[in-house]
């Protein structure tokens, strides 16, 4: 076992302890780097040798001079008897999408490829404040819109560890692939639509989505405005839990972070879960899809295992005296995707139209051309297919003749989505829930290239996940076995506002509980 | 001769005096700095930044509502209007659109004629300034300094009936502005700007016609000259038969010409939203119950009561009460001194307001404090001084900063009143000067007033006028 | 009255406003990916909405507790601004440079 196959956990522990140097552990992070991930993507990809198709690619930028610096400096303290922090020496990756001073911040975009941030998004500061070595950037989705990370413009784009010639799903798959690849131990993604907990579950790790506003934005490349949460993505439940408390909490540069008080989620982990009330809904084995070959929208159930992975937890977790209610309706999760195409669309039109050509980024190379010519050719040279498509529906759906029927309309639907939530966890209400279980995806982990091209059925991966981005709720996603292929399946706990205690105590039970189970010894291709 | 009249509506953007600009820690002041050097990646629109409401905007734009009788929303949204522009970073700006700070309200303008235009508000709305740029040989140069300087946009009823009231709504806002406290109001320095929204119609109809939008008049001469020029321009177009359209024009103060800017068949499409990343702005109801109550006495307000309790004439009155440290400089000279509150006034505008204009500064600033500007006056009336040497005193003390009391003492420029010391020097001058006393004998009675000016010579400027012509005439006339 | 698809014209509309200047294929894909797009997006209309269903600009609720203060009006100068200006593609005596505006028609 290398020193990066340990967790953040007991890195950190026997940093502190004087057992383990930072220096020793980032050279064993990237020694794995070096062995499994390959070439990091770039902008000029030549072409995909076979070589490529085994590895990894979780990186766009390896920032190692920075990461040696800062795990230099950790042993630094150490030796001085200052304690570096609750993450001491523990190596990281941080999802592309956030600025971080002094490196190129990308977006995994052609039009912010030479951008270099001249500030620090807050929840990677506090994960450096706190101790963590920040190993470099890694890929996503182009701006993260996607749920595979095909569509970066930093090619080759991530695989699936498990399996190569799979996703590692998105927009977070760089993230995702490089905790599951025992690259780092932890990463710091982002989940709009389901980007943290999509990929956590097809990379088989665990991927948390904190309630909105529980970790501030500020730096965060923005997407969907009052949909993006950064979150921790880990091994483990407890790794994760040491993470969100350190990312977690009000910022004065970031109004719509909420003025609450971190809790000690580690503390909540180890409560015993008896009399805990967990919900299983039939809004959440079935998924309307489209069909590929007519277009019109089908009732399909959700793959046979994955179901099985659920009701399998479900049992376990009955087992530890958890008590399971059936048949909990959620009804409008079905409304849950084109309310999305709505809202994030609308959002993202805004968001993106800073990308101008003008004062950073890619500007158009073409001379002699008036302003707006500018402003066309940079934004079509600059921004790859995905982002277009984003901003062009936007602008539809925002139009000022179509706003009240679609945008007006898709903010109301959002009031209905949340309305189930609310139902479910009133605690008044007829069901009384501490938490919704239900499965993360409907399928497990596709083949690159099988799904890419098609937005409609690509979206519609992200159907279990998206409400919670609706509503604002938390939602995790933990490993709960393997499919007939040997593909991680992943299950999703749901709870109210600011209970992300609640759904780690819940993971952590199912994990405790299912540990040495035979799945979990299985490793992922790229490490056997 | 068909006799029209013209409907003008103004929208005025103004710049608040707060610390720092709207949304972020920089200065919102940063006129003569180099550019690009007031920025931080918030208002230059850095990928992933966030803005942060200033609590001092919303307090002076909440003053400035209040002050125009406006109704105070205690809930209002900030929304995003989206345009490409190279001076809007974020290439949208942050505005209120449907649910602004104030709503309604109304403004009182008193015109030199005699009579008062009231103007209606129809919004008043919180917002940030963009950027700056301008032409060089083809290429635009931008300067990010002014982003996100915090403004108010207030949109007037089409209440205005000519050029010459839309200049007065100017000067008297800009008045006001100064007095609350929230805006420099320098239209030089671009603090308020206006665009004006012109149309006419037949005298006597009630309908409103197209009206056309001048951009950018940025002087109280400019708005009246591109008021009084469209309005000329379209009684043209409408005598001749044809139609005003809806043009957005450009005025040219300096060659006093109209440029017509690009027209837009279609209105631009803003795509209006909430703003998700601001919360909406909740004010307290109890707070904004008392900022009403606290606001101070307004110009007008206060032009009115000094004309009444005074008795000053109106011209005085608007002179003194153009800002409040003038007004509160001559409320503090009147509790000094007591007498005739003419007599201040008209040292007041005068010399004080003279002394100011000259060494540049305001009347709050002089070292002339109304209590040595009451002492001067008292002393003249207790005839321990005449007017000349008073005026005098006003230098003396400004440069000195010593108390008038003091100087006199010092230099001796107590009044002579003594009736030998006055007949000793009338003496003198009537003996070195025997021409002109031959031609005064003669009959060149006007000759008295250059021989008051050769005694006051020989006193040092000192002599009791009042006794010294009695004299003066008892020994010339002989 | 909905539309049921965006025509070509109505995409160019579009492709104006988002100020992006797109080639025949690409404008094909995008205006069929739209297009399926769309048709998912109007099963939003058939759904029964009540008049009293609120608009949720963000699902969590913020209560007065909960919201951020504002701001205290005081000057915190930026550490690096010619770290920003450094991103700016051209720039000249610490201006940023662009091409001209099309000229304003004249009277």
């Amino acid at each position: 076992m290398a020193l990066i196959d340990q967790t953040a956990t007991e890195i950190t522990q026997k940093i502190k302890q004087g057992e383990l140097s930072a220096v020793d552990v980032l050279d064993s992070a990237l020694e794995r780097i070096r062995a499994v991930d390959g070439r990091p993507g770039a902008l000029d990809d030549g072409i995909k040798s076979l070589e490529d198709e085994k590895k990894v690619h979780a990186f766009i930028s390896l920032t190692e001079v920075r990461a040696r610096k800062q795990a230099e400096e950790i042993d630094r303290r150490l030796q001085s008897g200052i304690d570096p922090g609750p993450l001491a020496g523990v190596p990281v990756t941080i999802k592309d999408i956030f600025c971080v001073k002094d490196t190129l911040s990308t977006a995994g975009s052609r039009i912010l490829a030479n951008f270099t941030a001249p500030y620090t998004a807050t929840s990677a500061a506090r994960l450096e404040e706190a101790g963590a070595v920040l190993l470099g950037k890694v890929n996503l989705d182009e701006f993260t819109f996607g749920s595979s990370s095909e569509s970066s413009a930093f090619q080759p784009s991530p695989r699936n560890p498990w399996n190569t010639a799979y996703v590692p799903g998105g927009s977070s798959g760089g993230s995702t692939a490089s905790v599951a690849a025992n690259e780092v131990p932890l990463s710091l993604g982002t989940d709009t639509g389901g980007s943290i907990r999509q990929p956590a579950a097809f990379c088989g790790v665990v991927g948390l989505k904190p309630t909105y506003g529980r970790v501030s934005r500020y730096g965060l490349i923005a997407f969907g405005s009052s949909l993006d949460c950064p979150g921790p993505i880990a091994r483990n439940v407890e790794d994760a839990a040491l993470m969100l408390h350190v990312i977690a909490g009000p910022d004065p540069k970031d109004s719509t972070a909420f003025e609450r008080v971190v809790p000690d989620y580690q503390e909540a982990l180890k409560k015993d879960i008896s009399g805990m009330r967990i919900g299983l809904s039939p809004d959440y084995f079935n998924i309307t899809f489209p069909d590929p070959k007519t277009g019109e929208l089908a009732r399909q159930e959700i793959q046979e295992d994955v179901k099985k992975a659920v009701y399998y937890a479900a049992e376990v977790l009955a087992g530890l005296g958890a008590e399971i209610v059936e048949d909990v309706p959620m009804p409008n999760t079905a409304h849950g995707i084109p309310t999305y195409f709505v809202i994030s669309r609308v959002e993202a039109a805004s968001n993106l139209h800073r990308f101008d050509g003008v004062k950073y980024g890619y500007r158009t190379e073409k001379e002699g051309r008036d302003l707006n010519e500018m402003y066309r050719l940079s934004r079509a040279e600059g921004f790859g297919l995905q982002p277009k498509l984003r901003i062009l529906m936007g602008m539809y759906v925002s139009a000022a003749q179509y706003s009240e029927q679609y945008y007006q309309r898709a903010l109301r639907v959002r009031s209905l989505i949340r309305g189930d939530f609310e139902a479910v966890f009133d605690t008044h209400g007829s069901y009384r829930l501490d938490a919704l279980l239900t499965p993360t995806t409907p399928t497990t982990a596709f083949k690159m290239d099988a799904v890419y091209g098609d937005s409609l059925l690509m979206q519609y991966t992200d159907q279990l996940t998206v409400s919670a981005n609706h509503a604002g709720i938390p939602g995790i996603s933990i490993p709960a076995g393997l499919d007939a292929s040997g593909l991680p399946i992943g299950i999703q706990f749901l709870a109210a506002d600011f209970r992300e205690d609640i759904i780690l105590q819940a993971s952590y039970a199912f994990e405790q509980a299912t540990k040495d189970e035979a799945w979990r010894k299985v490793k992922p291709q790229v490490l056997q | 001769m068909t006799e029209y009249e013209a409907i003008i509506g103004l929208e005025t953007h103004i710049q608040l005096n707060t610390k720092t600009k709207i949304f972020c820690g920089c200065k919102a002041d940063s006129w003569g700095a180099p550019p690009n050097s007031n920025i931080c990646p918030v208002c230059s629109g850095l990928p992933g930044v966030l803005p942060v409401l200033n609590k001092a905007v919303v307090e002076k734009g909440a003053i400035l509502a209040a002050a125009m009788h406006a109704d105070i929303r205690l809930i209002s949204y900030f929304d995003r209007k989206n345009y490409f522009y190279p001076d809007l970073p974020k290439g949208y700006q942050i505005t209120q659109y449907d649910q602004a700070l104030g709503s309604g309200g109304y403004f009182e303008i008193p015109m030199p004629e005699g009579y008062v235009r009231r103007v209606r508000i129809h919004k008043l709305h919180l917002e940030e300034d963009a950027g700056k740029t301008k032409n060089e040989q083809g290429r635009r140069l931008i300067d990010f300094n002014r982003c996100g300087v915090p403004l108010v946009e207030m949109v007037t009823e089409p209440d205005l009936r000519s050029a010459d009231e839309a200049a007065q709504y100017l000067i008297r806002l800009r008045q006001l502005l100064r007095w609350l406290g929230v805006s420099e109001a320098d239209m030089e320095k671009g603090h308020l700007r206006c665009d004006a929204n012109v149309s006419i119609r037949v005298k006597g109809s009630k309908k409103l016609n197209t009206k056309t939008e001048i951009k950018n008049v940025n002087s109280i001469d400019a708005v009246r000259n591109a008021i009084t020029s469209e309005i000329e321009r379209q009684i043209k177009e409408v005598n001749a038969g044809r139609r005003v359209q809806a043009w957005t024009l450009d005025w040219d103060d300096e060659t006093g010409k109209m440029w017509m800017m690009r027209s837009k068949e279609t209105e631009a499409d803003y795509r209006y939203f909430r703003e998700p990343d601001l919360l909406p702005l909740q004010l307290d109801e109890a707070w904004v119950k008392g900022l009403i109550a606290d606001l101070p006495e307004l110009p007008l307000e206060r032009r009115e009561r000094f004309v009444r309790e005074y008795g000053l004439p109106l011209y005085d009155a608007d002179i003194i009460t153009g800002s409040k440290v003038r007004s509160d400089y001559y409320s503090s000279t009147d509790a000094s001194y007591g007498g005739d509150p003419k007599t201040i006034s008209n040292w007041f505008i005068n010399d004080i307001l003279g002394m100011v204009n000259d060494l540049g500064i305001t009347v709050d600033a002089l070292n002339i404090t109304p209590q040595y500007l009451g002492t001067i006056l008292k002393m003249i009336d207790e005839k321990k001084i005449n007017v000349a040497t008073g005026k005098s005193l006003l230098k003396k003390v400004q440069e000195t900063k010593q108390p008038p009391e003091a100087i006199v003492a010092a230099e001796g420029l107590g009044l002579v009143s003594d009736d030998a010391a006055i007949r000793e020097a009338i003496q003198a001058v009537i003996a070195e000067n025997p021409g002109e006393v031959k031609s005064f004998r003669d009959g060149k009675e006007t000759l008295l007033g250059w021989f008051l000016g050769q005694v006051m010579r020989k006193t040092g400027g000192k002599a009791d006028p009042k006794l010294t012509r009695q004299i003066l005439v008892e020994l010339l006339r002989g | 009255m909905s539309e049921e698809f965006i025509t070509p014209e109505v995409f160019e509309h579009l492709v104006d406003l988002a100020a992006i200047a797109l080639d025949p294929s690409q404008s094909d894909y995008l205006r069929g990916e739209l297009n399926k797009q769309l048709k998912a997006i109007n099963e939003l209309i058939a759904i029964p909405i009540d008049e009293s269903v609120p608009l949720a600009a963000h699902g969590v609720p913020y209560m007065q507790a909960d919201a951020a203060p504002l701001r205290e009006d005081c000057w915190e100068a930026c550490e690096n601004p010619e770290e920003i200006l450094a991103q700016v593609p051209v720039s000249e005596d610490g201006y940023i440079v662009v091409p001209d505006i099309p000229h304003s028609d004249l009277e």
